[in-house]
């Protein structure tokens, strides 16, 4: 369609300076993984005369990934957080079908109950249940467990309500043609609503999943045993307290490296696979935020 | 035919009550039990003696609570971080959206919002130990820098006064560009031919934002402020957590940090879930009041 006077309808900034301030923003965000990186290559004499401000000043090492590599926490750490992520989201899914399919059903008799039971626990606060919830944990002996987190944590009543609202709009002649010729509830549910479903279980998938690998406060009360410990718990006692621990202290003496250099190659370390991951899994998260915005 | 199909009809409830056996039992089990869990605030709690066991304590612990210097510490950091989300925080992703929804480019809006996003997937414990490195007063980035123009070295995370800001700040950094989709997502619903009817009646930019963009993006602003008035009390926790330290505490231990240091790391289960219980009553009231506000703005609005 031809706009009048072949003018483009135009925002209501000035287009250079949005993209003045745009860059600035970018600029701004990028920086501290900027910096981080270029640290984590620098050399240790430079980072220790705090002379690192954007680019690796060199002599360029590698010294501190040497010794993150080495570090049995951060692989052990990984290998927690994999099964959790994994597992985890696995189990986020299953629970978070198996609620939202019966209670999008239109002749399911319990719809009105179980929409209720579900979303009432939206609104219990996190602060108030916290020490109840340690206690259940704590009597169910699930305690330094992994499994605790997986369980604990089965389903979130957000997603089960955004998931139960995808499976309303697939059209009910779906369902009555898979009835009419002898289809149980359960076929129903892994042949007609599944396999339409994709774009919304990836999207629920993919926020479970985020939640699961960066996951912190619930698996650092849990769980004590540190063979059993996910990333994001050793992270912290590694980047954010700073105890490195002898073992790693000493050979960072020997390597001839810094603290620093360490915690910001544990950083890259750790952070890298979600960064690069999450170019094209961006659009699925955009269509999750829209989502819950619109549905309350 | 009627009966079968009545007994079809049946069959299928069975079938969907099956599914839901796993939900109920998790959400019983792990939602339900821990609220009822709550009334430990009431009790003496004794590991030993269980839940039931445990004698009644009447409101024994409120009042410990309320009477102990933290009451007004913690109240005042968590009201006062909230205040400064309020403010600083929750207008940023605003302004981000208007910036986004100005550029015209599809590529380069897609790589502007991809860099935006970034950092709230990243987590808080990264964020945090970033922050804390930068920050730091022999090695940071930051100090590095002042240094240069002469300034003596700050120590930011060991200083009380710091502490809201500092939080606020990285609060920012992490989340605008997430909660700047809802926004974009009005903006993009506004109908184009409006400003193409405003500039033939020779609206110039700042009229249009005026009168088009940012009435179509206030009902949404509204929502998003009641959401986050309800959440401000609670939802900073586990940032506050990796953020403070023994020496901050004054200004930085908020209602949710001191439930945890009390309850989980003292073992002191009632007290820590009476204050959690307050906790839950302020974020109500929290809410209650926004809500009243809103409709009266509603109502007032509706005036014109």
């Amino acid at each position: 369609m031809p706009r009048p006077f072949g003018k483009k309808a135009s925002s209501a900034l000035p287009e250079l300076a949005v993209h003045l301030f745009l860059i600035m923003i970018c600029a701004a965000m990028l920086y501290p993984f900027i910096y981080v990186v270029s640290a984590s290559f620098s050399d240790p004499e430079a980072i220790r005369a705090n002379r690192v401000v954007l680019g690796p000043v060199g002599p360029l090492s590698g010294k501190a990934y040497d010794l993150v590599f080495r570090d049995q926490r951060i692989w052990t750490g990984y290998a927690n957080t994999l099964y959790l992520a994994i597992l985890g989201t696995a189990v986020n899914l299953g629970v978070t079908v198996l609620a939202a399919y019966p209670m999008s059903r239109r002749n399911f008799r319990g719809r009105t109950f179980m929409n209720l039971f579900v979303s009432m626990t939206m609104f219990i606060s996190a602060t108030g249940i916290m020490i109840p919830l340690f206690l259940v944990v704590k009597s169910l002996h699930l305690l330094d467990t992994r499994i605790s987190l997986l369980i604990v944590f089965a389903a979130n009543p957000f997603f089960i309500i955004l998931m139960r609202s995808f499976f309303s709009t697939i059209p009910e002649e779906l369902f009555e043609a898979a009835r009419i010729d002898g289809a149980t509830e359960w076929t129903i549910l892994f042949r007609v609503a599944l396999p339409v479903s994709g774009a919304a279980l990836a999207t629920i998938g993919l926020y479970y999943l985020i939640n699961r690998w960066n996951g912190y406060f619930w698996a650092m009360v849990f769980i004590s045993d540190p063979k059993k410990l996910p990333l994001q718990v050793v992270l912290q006692q590694l980047i954010v307290t700073a105890q490195m621990g002898e073992e790693l202290d000493q050979s960072i003496v020997k390597a001839g490296t810094t603290a620093e250099a360490v915690k910001y190659a544990a950083i890259v370390v750790s952070t890298a696979p979600i960064t690069l991951v999450y170019p094209f899994i961006q659009k699925y998260f955009v269509k999750g935020a829209t989502l819950g915005s619109v549905k309350g | 035919m009627q009966h079968r199909r009545k007994a079809v009809l049946l069959m299928d409830q069975r079938t969907l009550w099956v599914m839901l056996i796993p939900v109920i039992v998790y959400f019983v089990l792990f939602r339900y039990i821990p609220v009822a869990g709550v009334s430990i605030a009431f009790k003496n709690f004794s590991p030993f003696l269980g839940f039931f066991k445990s004698p009644w304590n009447g409101f024994e612990y409120f009042r410990q609570f309320f009477s102990s210097i933290y009451f007004l510490r913690v109240l005042r950091n968590t009201l006062m971080i909230g205040l400064y989300y309020l403010l600083f925080a929750f207008p940023a992703p605003v302004l981000l959206a208007l910036l986004l929804n100005g550029v015209r480019q599809r590529t380069m809006k897609k790589l502007y919002q991809t860099v935006t996003l970034l950092p709230h997937f990243v987590s808080f414990v990264v964020i945090a130990g970033i922050a804390v490195n930068m920050l730091s007063p022999s090695t940071g980035v930051v100090n590095a820098i002042l240094g240069a123009f002469g300034v003596e070295p700050i120590f930011f995370m060991q200083r009380q006064e710091y502490f809201w800001g500092i939080y606020t700040f990285i609060r920012i950094f992490k989340e605008s560009g997430y909660e700047a989709i809802v926004y974009l997502a009005a903006l993009t619903a506004i109908d184009p031919t409006l400003y193409e009817a405003a500039e033939v009646d020779g609206a110039g930019r700042l009229r249009k934002l005026i009168s088009i963009t940012l009435p179509a993006l206030i009902p949404t602003i509204v929502l998003m402020f009641l959401v986050r008035i309800g959440n401000i009390v609670s939802v900073s926790f586990e940032e506050v957590l990796l953020l403070q330290n023994p020496v901050t505490l004054e200004t930085s231990e908020v209602i949710s940090t001191f439930v945890y240091r009390r309850g989980l790391i003292g073992a002191d289960y009632s007290y820590a879930t009476a204050v959690g219980l307050f906790e839950t009553v302020v974020a109500l009231i929290l809410v209650v009041g926004s809500n009243t506000i809103a409709r009266r703005f509603k109502d007032a609005a509706s005036l014109w």
